[in-house]
């Protein structure tokens, strides 16, 4: 038999003086229990794929570490009735290949198809997305759109939180110090809807969005009942673009003026220039993006 | 602190720190470097090995997420001395370069292969989106992929005529 090309002993030095404490529960209650303790002196870490960026060589300075990566309780993708819940510790790859959500949620399905790098999709979860909560979050778009919400609990206590009065600011939102985000819940469509799901970046993977966009349309009798539309690094935050969704609603599909939304959009948003892209560029993609958005839609509804 | 993990197909147990990156554990604890950092940020893909089966960034691991996975880096491929078929292809197709990133893009082949026995172009092109090329080497890489597959299919018929 070959020889095994590794070595027989460890070699490395274990400091072990710069973290406290490591906790890894199997349990949402213990979890809950630990983060009621340690409130923000304690660091979750779900994938880590953000953590470890946010991290890179200074993770010896995380001091108490609360890794949920076992609590199975907390991986699942559950159909209802009227709506889906999905548990925050669900992989992005999961969502992709979920067979339940095709159809249902194909927006959602296809932003969680665009995170990243095969690498990272199946590391990072859909609770660790939102609760980062960066302005660029690719699941979070589609979850305005949709209308979900979030369940926010301490040790004995919940709270549910609509998505779109979850996020205050770049990486900020309304989470206390002793919740930990555990379910996602997202409302199914009632009528037949259509969606439409974009990310632009520099590259096809592994970018952080420059622009990131999705817009969910409802209909009764072809005429446009609820609409659902988002931006992402578009604004401090994900926003939902409400006052858009409220010109779309009870019109058909070719009673909309696209040129006129497109210009709308663009004074809806609030963008940065960053080493993505200049607030002008994505004032101009938001513009044909809106445009493109309708006319696909419209396209495929023939 | 201790973890236990198979690290192709061979069981050990570690002393850790949260903060040891798995990356760090198969390079310096295991003294496989076959799986090599480049960005250290998961963006590269060159520290790409298969964790419970699914294409994992090393470098974004700590290592008490390891504890109990299933690992197969680059060194584990070939069985018992037998290059596996993508590995031949990579050399067949004359896919590698300066060969940093090659550990990564077969393992990405591999995965692949494992769910879709016949991909496309642009199969290929999305199963090895997490690993870059600072050769720029892809259209052999690419090859090297689809003639896995075309050997992966011969052999199978080969097998199947048993």
């Amino acid at each position: 038999m070959k020889k095994s090309p590794m070595k027989l002993e460890s070699s490395q030095t274990i400091s072990g003086v710069d973290f406290e404490n490591y906790f890894q529960p199997g349990s949402l209650k213990e979890a809950l229990e630990i983060k009621a303790e340690y409130g923000r002196d304690i660091t979750i870490a779900a994938g880590t794929t953000d953590l470890f960026v946010a991290y890179y060589e200074r993770l010896h300075t995380i001091k108490n570490w609360l890794d949920l990566s076992k609590i199975d309780e907390l991986k699942y993708i559950k159909f209802s009735e009227k709506n889906v819940k999905i548990g925050a510790m669900t992989t992005h790859l999961a969502l992709k290949e979920s067979e339940e959500l095709k159809g249902k949620f194909p927006v959602l399905q296809a932003a969680a198809a665009d995170v990243g790098s095969p690498q990272i999709r199946s590391r990072g979860t859909i609770g660790g997305n939102i609760a980062t909560s960066s302005p660029s979050g690719d699941l979070l778009t589609p979850l305005l759109s949709y209308q979900a919400r979030f369940k926010l609990e301490t040790a004995g206590k919940s709270r549910w939180a609509a998505a779109e009065e979850f996020f205050t600011g770049p990486k900020q939102n309304i989470m206390g110090p002793k919740e930990i985000l555990t379910e996602i819940e997202v409302p199914l469509p009632k009528n037949d809807s259509s969606g439409y799901w974009i990310k632009i970046g520099r590259r096809k993977a592994l970018v952080i969005s420059t622009l990131n966009f999705s817009l969910v349309l409802e209909f009764n009798k072809e005429k446009i009942s609820r609409a659902g539309l988002a931006m992402g690094s578009a604004a401090p935050t994900p926003v939902r673009l409400k006052k858009i969704e409220e010109m779309l609603v009870g019109k058909s599909l070719d009673e909309l003026d696209h040129r006129k939304l497109g210009e709308e959009v663009k004074k809806q948003i609030a963008p940065i220039d960053d080493v993505r892209g200049t607030k002008e560029y994505r004032e101009d993609v938001a513009f044909e993006t809106m445009i493109n958005a309708l006319e696909d839609i419209e396209s495929r509804r023939g | 602190m201790q973890i236990t993990l198979r690290v192709n197909g061979e069981e050990r147990t570690l002393d850790v720190t949260p903060y040891t990156r798995l990356l760090d554990l198969i390079r310096e604890d295991l003294g496989l470097t076959g799986v090599k950092e480049g960005c250290g940020k998961g963006e590269c893909g060159a520290c790409t090995v298969i964790m419970n089966g699914e294409l994992t960034a090393s470098c974004l691991v700590p290592a008490p997420q390891a504890d109990g996975a299933e690992i197969l880096t680059i060194e584990g491929l070939a069985a018992d001395g037998k290059l596996d078929p993508i590995q031949e292809s990579f050399i067949e197709a004359g896919a590698v370069q300066c060969g940093f990133c090659i550990p990564g893009m077969v393992l990405a082949g591999k995965r692949l292969l494992d769910e879709n026995p016949n991909p496309n172009e642009e199969d290929v092109r999305y199963g090895l989106s997490g690993n870059i090329c600072r050769c720029t080497g892809y259209a052999k890489i690419i090859d090297a992929v689809m003639m896995a597959a075309d050997k992966l299919k011969v052999e199978g018929s080969v097998n199947n005529g048993e």
